[in-house]
């Protein structure tokens, strides 16, 4: 090998590390969720506007990771950012408006009379970031509920579904059996993730906070504001359902699905469950869904937390106002209605009741009614920078107090609300 | 031969240690190929067979893109590492210069250097350079090895000093030394650094998983724990099964044919260290 | 033409080595996500890492496995190892059965023992349970969670270590032990007067890699655990990495590292000396 055969192997070496695919300026690049349904919905509205728009838009779903959320502040960081993204969580958007990394969407022309029309006021107020700009385009929500299997209840006589916590928990006490013999407990009433991941407490604990105190926030005017009888209610229930092994403490992800094994009797979970479960079920096996349980007094109309997802432009966008052109065709009335027949998840966007499409898609699927109900009472979460950060102390407390009751639950929501001041203190 | 019983107990506890180390293996090629509900009773015996996982799991993820990445990665870095490394092994070794021993010094230095220090620097390094994303990152800070170099080192100091003389009358230039004259000569040491390069290269996840978001630059290790802790497997197990036995089969195909090689490099890259 | 020789190694070493030792060092002393301007802090990050509890815990997880794992590896591979080496037939497939899961990568090997270790449908359990005994919840009791990792750990390795002990072993002059026998010695006082003396040193080299090794622990937990049950299978490395590329404080995380860096270097360090002191 000569001097002249190593340089050529340094070339041809830079030549394969030139990244594959260069990025064309005229393009924008869109990315999407990475699950099936959502793939699908993207694919078609993009083949609709490049059909027509000279803009061209090139597609691709977030790359796979832990959490979108994690893979998206790492394209922050590296600068490899999409111009538009459109699952964002709605708890991300501050901490990325301070770094300054979006495009603030009232800016652009159309965008007040636009949102205006389709999404309430409630809707509005609860997407404005506090600089009194709106970063984030309402897109889709999906409300946690609890679904439960119909043969079970069946079995189990229960013709009401058990709302309260004692009536849960008197069923489950029911329902918890060894069938066959061998000293453990192999079906249980309920499960919910025992990860700890953050976002995992949007799901459990989060739900149940809202529906007992009727949608109080976790934060509230820079402060901790779940250390009351709801937020420790909340865990109490939690834990007794761990304590008496109603609930599985086997991580979901480490074996089967038990829900569609029949060995769960209920979860919590999004309708985008509808979905997976008639692909994945037994034959015979039915479901349905039902509220959220509150406390034994609980009156009036039971929240709960509806998982908004919404759309971003990102300041690297060399068109933020065909971006915007892009985002009014995704979630135009065709669109919308796509997306919900695509994806079982609802658009974010009022007066559904009333239009015929949208009546028919509900008639041709009266499990999403409960959802269509429930999006009456839902919220999303408060508007902070360090919403992950409170997310993982209450989990490191759920953990403790819930999964191994090691603290009672006064004792876990009072350090985490004290933890939770702390890291507020400090980034305020 | 008549067994006694103390041949017999040896046999026993060697054969029980050897279905240890095999019966995992064969558990889970044979889970990939079970229906999804029937997993949880395997033990020994098949409980039906079907290829659905592997095929659902190449429409969920890039696997045949991200086989090719670690091919070439891990091919070019250990091209990389065998020329660079024994050019620098052979500087070491037969040429003499200034700095020759605090050149030297640093590399037993690197090798004493936890990976943990450089890990967050470099990849802002990658950041800055623009690199993250690209395979540029996984491939360029792979192309040297301090434990490569020590070994070259070695293996240059074995060779007479005449053979490079002679080759010099004959009017070779260095590098034409090191790879048409030298290279020939020290055959073992090239293969030990070729297998625990590439191996090194092909089952490192960490630094990919830092550096790499974009699915279709993914390197396989790292394509598949991400699918096993991701969404996108949707609590199926056969298809993550069917990735993990994508990942091990041409390792353990390898293996099959090199045996030797391996047991013989790896162990030497323990006995040196 | 000797720097030209060197040349690619030497920019390689400044720019992948040396550098980063260096810009580690200034990196301690600021707060930086990358996305916002960086913040001297001074020695606040220091301050932050002594009352990080997370952290030391993490520290004494890392250390629990290497407790675990060492003695656990350095005896069953030694057996395996000296049986391998008495008079059998099938050496070369023994060697390379125990072997193969050294070669693997430790994905598929996670991946793989996650299902081993599952609680109902997991092999492991099945036949303790039908032997028996009562299962065991291998991944999540918070008692047993980080053992079951260095279990599997060890077992990975294993192969390597046999390896390397039966280089060890076949140092040890057969004339020695038939010396032995003439004296009328057993099986056992063979092995503790003459083999284990003879490999000592191949025992330190173990404990040295596997101490290197363990240092290391983080796609095993990264997969099966998250670092659960209730932290105690976070390891040093699952935590800084979580600091790094999960909230991007790479001033602290920069700090954690270093700090862990050091403290990996000096066990090493003590334990080659310890090594040494023994040689002579």
């Amino acid at each position: 090998m000569s001097i002249r055969n190593t340089y050529f192997f340094v070339f041809l070496l830079l030549i394969g590390c030139i990244r594959d695919e260069k990025r064309n300026s005229a393009e924008l690049l869109y990315w999407s969720s990475n699950n099936g349904g959502e793939i699908e919905f993207s694919k078609w509205v993009v083949q609709k506007w490049n059909a027509k728009a000279n803009t061209k838009i090139r597609y691709q779903p977030i790359p796979e990771g832990q959490t979108s959320e994690e893979i998206l502040l790492a394209a922050v960081v590296a600068g490899t950012t999409p111009d538009i993204y459109s699952n964002i969580w709605q708890g991300a958007v501050e901490f990325y408006r301070v770094s300054d990394v979006l495009v603030a969407l009232d800016t652009l022309e159309g965008f007040k009379q636009f949102i205006e029309s389709r999404c309430d006021s409630a809707t509005i107020s609860e997407i404005t970031a506090s600089d009194g700009h709106i970063y984030q385009f309402p897109w889709k929500i999906n409300p946690i509920m609890t679904i439960f299997n119909k043969g079970i209840f069946q079995e189990l006589d229960l013709k009401i579904p058990p709302i309260t916590y004692s009536k849960y928990i008197e069923a489950a006490a029911r329902f918890k059996k060894d069938t066959d013999n061998d000293g453990y407990v192999d079906q249980w009433f309920g499960n919910t993730s025992v990860k700890l991941a953050w976002h995992q407490r949007l799901f459990n604990f989060y739900p149940l906070y809202l529906a007992s105190s009727g949608g109080m926030p976790l934060i509230k005017d820079g402060k901790a504001n779940f250390n009351n009888e709801h937020g420790i209610g909340a865990f109490r229930f939690l834990q007794t359902m761990y304590k008496e092994n109603y609930f599985s403490r086997q991580n979901s992800a480490a074996g089967q699905d038990l829900f569609v094994g029949q060995k769960y009797a209920t979860k919590f979970t999004g309708p985008w469950e509808i979905q997976y479960l008639e692909r994945f079920k037994q034959e015979g096996f039915t479901y349905d869904f039902y509220q959220i349980p509150v406390p034994d007094d609980h009156v009036g109309p039971a929240y709960t937390y509806c998982d908004p997802k919404n759309i971003v432009i990102f300041a690297t966008c060399k068109n933020p106002q065909k971006a915007f052109d892009f985002i009014k065709t995704m979630v135009d009335e065709e669109a919308d209605l796509q997306f919900l027949k695509f994806t079982n998840q609802l658009p974010r966007r009022k007066n559904m009741e009333d239009n015929a499409g949208f009546v028919e898609f509900f008639d041709l699927n009266p499990k999403m009614k409960a959802f269509l109900e429930q999006a009456k009472y839902v919220r999303g979460v408060s508007n902070c920078e360090v919403m992950t950060e409170v997310l993982d102390i209450i989990s490191q407390e759920y953990e403790a107090c819930v999964l191994y009751q090691l603290k009672t639950p006064e004792q876990a929501i009072s350090d985490a609300e004290k933890a939770v001041n702390v890291i507020l203190r400090v980034d305020s | 031969m008549n067994l006694g019983p103390k041949k017999f107990l040896l046999y026993a506890i060697l054969i029980i240690a050897s279905l240890t180390f095999l019966y995992p293996f064969y558990w889970m090629i044979l889970a990939s190929v079970t229906p999804e509900e029937n997993i949880g009773k395997l033990v020994f015996s098949p409980q039906g067979l079907t290829l659905s996982h592997y095929k659902d799991m190449i429409v969920k993820i890039p696997i045949w893109s991200a086989l090719f990445n670690s091919v070439l990665v891990a091919s070019l870095s250990t091209f990389g590492v065998l020329v660079f490394g024994s050019m620098t092994g052979y500087a070491l070794a037969k040429m003499r210069f200034k700095g020759r021993n605090l050149l030297f010094f640093a590399i037993i230095f690197t090798m004493t250097l936890p990976f943990q220090i450089t890990l967050i620097p470099n990849y802002i390094l990658m950041v800055n350079f623009k690199w993250v994303d690209t395979l540029t990152a996984l491939i360029v800070p792979a192309l040297n090895s301090a434990f490569a170099i020590l070994l070259f080192r070695q293996a240059f100091m074995t060779i007479p000093d005449d053979l490079i003389h002679a080759a010099k009358v004959d009017g070779c230039g260095e590098l034409r030394i090191i790879f048409q004259v030298l290279w020939p000569n020290i055959i073992p040491s090239i293969i030990t650094v070729a297998i625990l390069t590439f191996m090194t290269s092909w089952n490192d996840v960490l630094w990919p998983l830092i550096v790499i978001r974009e699915e279709g630059l993914m390197t396989m290790p790292q394509l598949v724990t991400l699918f096993a802790v991701g969404g996108r497997a949707e609590a199926q197990l056969g298809v993550k099964l069917a990735s993990a036995v994508l990942l091990a089969l041409p390792i353990i195909i390898a293996f099959i044919f090199l045996q030797k090689y391996f047991i013989q490099s790896m162990a030497s890259s323990g006995i040196k260290t | 033409m000797p720097f030209l020789i060197v040349s690619p190694y030497l920019i390689h070493l400044c720019l992948f080595v040396l550098f980063p030792v260096v810009f580690s060092i200034f990196l301690v002393f600021h707060k930086w996500n990358i996305i916002s301007p960086m913040e001297y802090v001074g020695l606040d990050n220091f301050g932050r890492l002594f009352a990080d509890r997370l952290f030391w815990k993490s520290l004494w997880n890392t250390f629990i496995f290497i407790l675990v794992h060492i003695p656990l590896q350095i005896i069953l591979s030694l057996m395996l190892a000296y049986f391998i080496n008495s008079k059998i037939k099938f050496k070369s497939f023994f060697r390379s059965a125990f072997f193969l899961p050294v070669v693997i990568s430790g994905v598929v090997i996670t991946i793989l023992w996650q299902q081993l270790y599952g609680l109902e449908s997991g092999v492991i359990n099945q036949g303790l349970m039908a032997i028996g005994l009562g299962r065991i919840e291998w991944l999540t009791n918070p008692k047993i969670a980080m053992v079951s990792i260095a279990i599997m750990a060890t077992w990975k390795n294993m192969g390597l270590y046999v390896i390397l002990f039966l280089v060890g072993l076949q140092t040890v002059p057969q004339s020695y032990y038939e010396a032995a026998e003439v004296e009328g010695a057993n099986d056992w006082q063979k092995f503790r007067f003459i083999t284990l003396p003879a490999i000592n040193p191949t025992i330190f080299m173990v404990v040295i890699l596997s101490t290197i090794g363990g240092f290391s622990l983080f796609i095993e937990p990264y997969i099966m655990t998250d670092g659960g049950p209730l932290n105690t299978t976070l390891s040093a490395m699952l935590y800084i990495y979580k600091q790094a590329f999960g909230y991007y404080h790479m001033g602290y995380s920069t700090t954690l590292s270093l700090f862990f860096a050091l403290i990996i270097m000096s066990v090493v360090v003590i334990q080659k000396a310890f090594v040494e002191s023994k040689e002579y």
